[in-house]
């Protein structure tokens, strides 16, 4: 399982993006993305604001889970309330590994499973809360990048807790 | 042709950017491959005026039809799930109006009677002496794609309808056989086996096999090359891409002209199969003529021939069709009171359905007063334009090649298609399909039907009840499907129905087809026809989004999705027909979108579905890629922000669509999709986001740059401004990603080439060929 999270800006830019794998079952938590398709991951995240805009006035949650799928890969959807979403893209890898007894039942391999959906909503709650810290910073600008080394660890602990 | 001589003077320069030179050569590869394989099949491409007027189908700019995207259609009020997905204008609900790449109209002319001829073999001589060398059947094939004046049709509940573009297809008695698939496969089951035995015993010749389509590697070879002609040719492209430029975004009503022609080509010469009766003859035509010296004998012995003998049809196909019996008169040797005499006995012996045919014997050439040249027939199979296409490549004299015809002789075979369709075979078929529904369906359909069928379903023990009606095929199974060869005999209520559905759906009775449909799917599922389960359940499917009545998008995600899936998933894991698959989703694919609304955000679904499904080869798969963002385009916004519209999809896919052609080596075709692509980026809310998206953004410049350097290889040999542009903002990219940067873009594609173009211009005066000079404006976008 392959995790591509990016934080998109009211003017549809990339404030913030971050590729990790799942530490669960022996993941050392690193991406999986082929190398050459990882821009595809970027043209799926774009394409996926789409169907946001749609489904962001469906029903009155932040957390919209997930909202697309593109061949393997499914996104899931966090609006904070400055209209700055979160985009969450995860594809179970493909090939079945070693431990597929198990793997049926984790998170990894049932992306629309509704433990795979809570385990998200933790991960975007608890990232939605260091977010909201981290634009407090007085220096910090509307829509600019997010670059606080603090924040990525941040995430990056919240990947490897829920994901 | 392409690749070679645009892959020869390319050669990638060592430049540091990653993605892109991994990109090129993965190109490159491809290219060889591609190259290599039409390089084999084709000797030497002469490029003579009449080969390009086979290309003319393709290459004609699309946007000089008449195009009204409006259309008196209902608007479609849809119950949808999302807010934005019932807002489908009223426009969009298309009328199939004068438009020959509308897929409702491809399906309208696809899906039509089959009249069978079957000839005496001094008719066969008398056509010879025209020029004909395949038969009355090849004269007469092209008119009944034209059929004069309007055709009414009377329906089920007794409307009548007049349809201006009713057709019919003529075809060789016992042609269409279905040819074994190419990839024999384990799964495959009983019902294909049987088929391929029949096939090979009853049609060894070539010419006939190729006119059984169905052959998707055949589709894809025709495509290829006629993409390859027009990359040879750009010149009208050029003008095409021009108009685009001028009108904005480009109409996703009107397809992209291959696309059209892979459609035409799936579609045309379905084989003659059990599962459905379209390529089953709904008439025959039994022909002599006025050289026959014994000629009601004769028509005897022919009539036997189709019922009992040598050229009876498989023991699947319902023999009885009507029989339309004509007499060739020879306008130039043979009497015409003798004929007429002899006419008015056969009147005598065989009832009302007669037709005498006079025809001028000698060959007609084009210098002649009144020759006119036999109009092309559209309904080709693949095989047979291909081996058109060769022919006349390596043909010397382009004019010998094209076939003429006397005036007369035209009204005259006009004449007799109209009164044979209106007089005789229309209302034989409406009579039919009253016949079959009043006895067969109706008492299924009724009360009594239902139990009995109820019965039949929960019934395990004694389930004999129905025995009596059976034929001898079933061994004591309750079911009348012959599970060992895979059929129903046509007698049986099963084959019958389908049979009714199939002519209701000819006619355009498309509520009666529906319903009938939609009984035999559960039928064929309870009896594990599953080849016949997949037939129904896909045109269940497609004569439920051919009538007009709107669809709330809960019967459609309860019926159309569900037989969609039904249907591609029997076809594919039950029969191994990935003709079926390919042709069911990409007539449910256009058929939702031309629904609108969400809709079109279900056929895009199916689309990706058929791409996932991994059965189309490559050409049609960049097809229907670029299918898909049309999809995606034709849905459109809300309100000032477009919410719910899905144009960063649909760019998307146009991306995913110019990569697949560049790698098929068709920079052109690329070359217009990444136009639409950044068009449909252009106008965002947010235009340009994309940019933002550093892997993204770099990934869609080195295609930019790749299909430049395709369609202009000079350009890139040197162009030291240009590389050192492309290292430049690639570098000052990374240190500074994300700021906005409003010149970027005229810096990459604007001078780079200007510079490349002003300096090699004169040095290469005679290496650049037609396409540098033939539109020096596309360079300058």
């Amino acid at each position: 399982m392959s995790y591509y999270f990016a934080i998109i800006g009211t003017k549809d830019n990339p404030l913030f993006e971050y590729e990790f794998g799942t530490a669960k079952q022996g993941g050392d938590g690193i991406a999986r993305f082929a190398e050459q398709a990882r821009h595809m991951n970027q043209f799926i995240v774009h394409s996926s604001l789409d169907i946001v805009e749609e489904v962001q006035w469906g029903n009155g949650q932040m957390y919209l889970k997930c909202i697309d799928r593109f061949y393997n890969n499914y996104v899931s959807c966090f609006m904070t309330g400055g209209n700055v979403k979160f985009l969450l893209l995860h594809s179970p890898s493909q090939p079945a590994t070693t431990n597929t007894s198990r793997a049926s039942t984790s998170i990894g391999a049932n992306p629309t499973s509704p433990q795979t959906e809570e385990a998200i909503k933790q991960f975007f709650t608890e990232v939605y809360e260091n977010w909201v810290k981290t634009i407090m910073n007085p220096f910090y600008n509307v829509n600019a990048e997010v670059r606080s080394p603090v924040f990525r660890s941040r995430v990056a602990a919240a990947g490897k807790k829920y994901l | 042709m392409t690749p070679p001589n645009h892959a020869a003077p390319f050669e990638p320069p060592d430049h540091p950017l990653a993605p892109s030179s991994l990109r090129i050569s993965k190109i490159r590869g491809s290219l060889d491959t591609q190259s290599m394989a039409s390089v084999s099949t084709l000797p030497y491409r002469a490029s003579n005026a009449s080969v390009s007027s086979l290309f003319a189908s393709t290459s004609t700019p699309s946007g000089s039809r008449s195009v009204s995207p409006s259309g008196a259609g209902t608007p479609s009020r849809m119950l949808s799930g999302s807010v934005f997905g019932g807002l489908g204008t009223p426009g969009e609900q298309v009328s199939p109006a004068d438009r020959p790449e509308d897929p409702r109209n491809l399906i309208l002319q696809a899906f039509v009677p089959h009249i069978a001829i079957h000839t005496s073999s001094d008719t066969r001589e008398l056509v010879k002496d025209k020029g004909f060398k395949d038969g009355l059947w090849e004269l007469l094939r092209p008119f009944g794609e034209r059929i004069q004046g309007k055709v009414t049709v009377r329906d089920s509940i007794g409307a009548g309808r007049a349809f201006e573009d009713f057709t019919v297809r003529f075809v060789e008695l016992n042609d269409g056989l279905e040819i074994p698939d190419a990839i024999p496969s384990s799964r495959k089951s009983q019902e294909g086996k049987v088929l391929a035995a029949n096939g090979n015993k009853l049609s060894p010749d070539v010419a006939r096999r190729a006119r059984t389509g169905g052959d998707i590697q055949a589709i894809e070879t025709l495509v290829d090359r006629h993409l390859a002609y027009s990359e040879d040719f750009p010149s009208i492209n050029g003008e095409d891409y021009l108009n685009f430029r001028d009108g904005g975004e480009r109409n996703p009503n009107i397809p992209s002209p291959f696309y059209t022609l892979y459609l035409r080509r799936l579609l045309s010469g379905m084989p003659l199969a059990p599962h459905e009766t379209f390529s089953h003859p709904v008439a025959c035509v039994i022909a002599i003529s006025s050289r026959n010296p014994s000629p009601i004998e004769t028509l005897r012995k022919l009539y036997d021939e189709s019922s009992f003998g040598d050229k009876r049809l498989p023991l699947w196909v319902n023999t009885e069709y009507l029989r339309y019996y004509v007499l060739v008169h020879d306008e130039e040797r043979d009497d015409i009171a003798k004929s007429m005499t002899l006419f008015e006995q056969m009147k005598r012996h065989f009832g009302l359905h007669c037709h005498l045919l006079r025809l001028r014997s000698s060959q007609c050439v084009a210098t002649d007063d009144d020759s006119i040249p036999l109009p092309r027939c559209e309904w080709l199979t693949a095989s047979e334009e291909i081996a058109e296409i060769e022919a006349r490549e390596v043909e010397e004299d382009p004019e010998d090649s094209v076939p003429c015809i006397y005036e007369s002789d035209t009204t005259a075979i006009k004449t007799f298609i109209r009164e044979m369709v209106t007089q005789s075979i229309v209302p034989s078929m409406e009579r039919s399909v009253a016949t079959w529904n009043d006895q067969v369906a109706s008492r299924r359909r009724g009360f009594t039907g239902r139990i009995t069928n109820m019965t039949k379903k929960w019934s395990v023990f004694g389930g004999n009840s129905r025995a009596s009606s059976n034929g001898a095929g079933s061994s004591g199974s309750s079911s009348n499907y012959d599970g060992l060869q895979g059929f129903y005999r046509p007698e049986t209520p099963e084959a019958l129905m389908r049979k009714l559905a199939d002519y209701a759906f000819m006619l355009r009775d498309w509520k009666l087809a529906q319903s009938t449909y939609e009984l035999l799917r559960s039928d064929f599922n309870n009896d594990n026809a599953w080849r016949y389960h997949a037939a129904a359940n896909e045109m269940a499917v497609i004569s439920t989004l051919m009538s007009t009545s709107a669809l709330s998008s809960k019967i459609r995600s309860e019926t159309i999705d569900k037989m969609l899936e039904q249907a591609h998933y029997s076809y594919i894991t039950r029969c191994a027909s990935n003709y079926g698959a390919i042709r069911s989703l990409t007539l449910g694919m256009e058929l939702l979108r031309l629904r609108g609304g969400s809709s079109s955000e279900d056929a895009a679904r199916w689309g990706l579905k058929l791409l996932e499904l991994k059965v189309v080869p490559v050409v049609g798969d960049a097809l229907v890629k670029e299918r898909v963002s049309i999809c995606y385009a034709s849905k459109k916004g809300a309100g000032s922000g477009q919410w719910g519209a899905r144009t960063r999809k649909s760019a998307m896919w146009s991306i995913r669509a110019a990569d697949a052609w560049l790698t098929l080596g068709k920079p052109q075709q690329s070359k217009q999709r990444l136009d639409e692509a950044k068009a449909k980026y252009a106008s965002l809310l947010q235009p340009d986001s994309i940019k933002s998206f550093t892997a993204a953004n770099t990934f869609l410049q080195s295609l930019e740059r790749e299909v430049q350097l395709a369609l202009y290889p000079e350009s890139g040999i040197e162009g030291p401004g240009g590389m050192d542009d492309l290292i430049d903002t690639s570098i000052e990219e990374e240190s500074e990603a994300f700021s906005s940067r409003p010149h970027r873009r005229s810096l990459m594609s604007g001078t780079a080439p200007v510079i490349s173009g002003l300096g090699n211009a004169p040095l290469h005066g005679d290496l650049l060929g037609e396409e540098e000079t033939g539109n020096p404006t596309l360079q300058f976008e």
